[in-house]
């Protein structure tokens, strides 16, 4: 067991949290009919990408990325209907799904840190050189692909690994 | 009774609206505004009976949006509908005023018990 005189705030996140935050949020918002399957996808998906940021005690990014028919599924049984969703609406479905899941992240860690307000656009969001990626989740979704990522500050995720391999 | 919604998302305020109804609270008037500031232009100019907010917002957020409402002495139930449900975020809603704090994904079995609860103790 590894000891520390302060307290730092645990940056370390863990898939299995991820997973089980994202499929209440799944589940809520999209039924429990059809869970989410863990895949093996491409490097690069395609499609929308939608992301968060969380500054202050600890740094992050958590970002979903979908294709673009899943984008429009998701967003018309978010809504409840059943026709076409217009590209606002696919905009602000997405950056409330990745507000729900980021916020939920958030929450998971101790320390004074804020959220931003999503980030939604059509094709690859490079994440800040400063962070790492720590966590990826490879789903699918009636058979469509998503991608979630959570990037941390580099030196925190350092720090972690340190940490908990005491 | 009236029911203010005020979110940045229309996504959210169409789910918002659909858990109110399998909350069986389906029957009341309800009032969308976009962000805070528009809150608190339709809290004056509807009087609504409960708010419900989210948190992260443009232009005005929710606590501050909160703190304004409270400011202009209106004492009505409000309640936020938010992603984070830390502890801390918890404690500054109730220290702003805020009767309750639901976080998201959320059932229509916690809207029921929240807002009644709200609504309960003005009774």
């Amino acid at each position: 067991m590894t000891t520390t005189t302060d307290t730092p705030v645990d940056t370390v996140v863990r898939v299995e949290d991820v997973r089980a935050l994202l499929d209440g949020v799944w589940e809520s918002f999209l039924g429990a009919e059809e869970p989410l399957l863990t895949a093996a996808l491409p490097a690069h998906l395609g499609g929308w990408t939608a992301a968060v940021s969380v500054t202050g005690t600890w740094r992050a990014q958590i970002t979903i990325e979908v294709v673009d028919p899943l984008a429009r599924l998701v967003t018309a049984h978010m809504l409840g209907r059943d026709e076409e969703p217009a590209v606002e609406d696919v905009r602000d479905a997405l950056g409330e799904l990745v507000n729900m899941v980021g916020g939920n992240i958030k929450s998971l860690h101790h320390g004074t840190a804020m959220l931003s307000l999503p980030w939604v656009g059509y094709g690859e969001d490079a994440p800040p050189p400063l962070l790492r990626e720590t966590c990826r989740l490879d789903l699918t979704w009636r058979g469509l692909p998503l991608r979630v990522l959570v990037h941390v500050s580099a030196s925190a995720a350092a720090a972690d690994e340190r940490r908990h391999s005491g | 009774m009236k029911i203010l919604i005020v979110d940045d998302s229309r996504v959210m305020r169409q789910i918002v609206i659909r858990t109110l109804r399998q909350a069986g609270l389906g029957d009341h008037a309800v009032v969308e505004g976009g962000d805070g500031r528009e809150g608190l232009g339709l809290v004056q100019a509807e009087n609504p009976d409960i708010v419900l907010s989210d948190w992260n917002m443009p232009e005005m957020s929710g606590i501050d949006f909160l703190q304004a409402v409270r400011a202009s002495g209106s004492t009505v139930p409000f309640g936020f509908v938010t992603s984070e449900g830390s502890p801390e975020m918890r404690s500054r809603a109730e220290a702003a005023g805020a009767q309750f704090l639901i976080a998201k994904p959320f059932t229509p079995e916690v809207f029921a018990d929240a807002i009644g609860g709200a609504l309960g103790a003005l009774h």
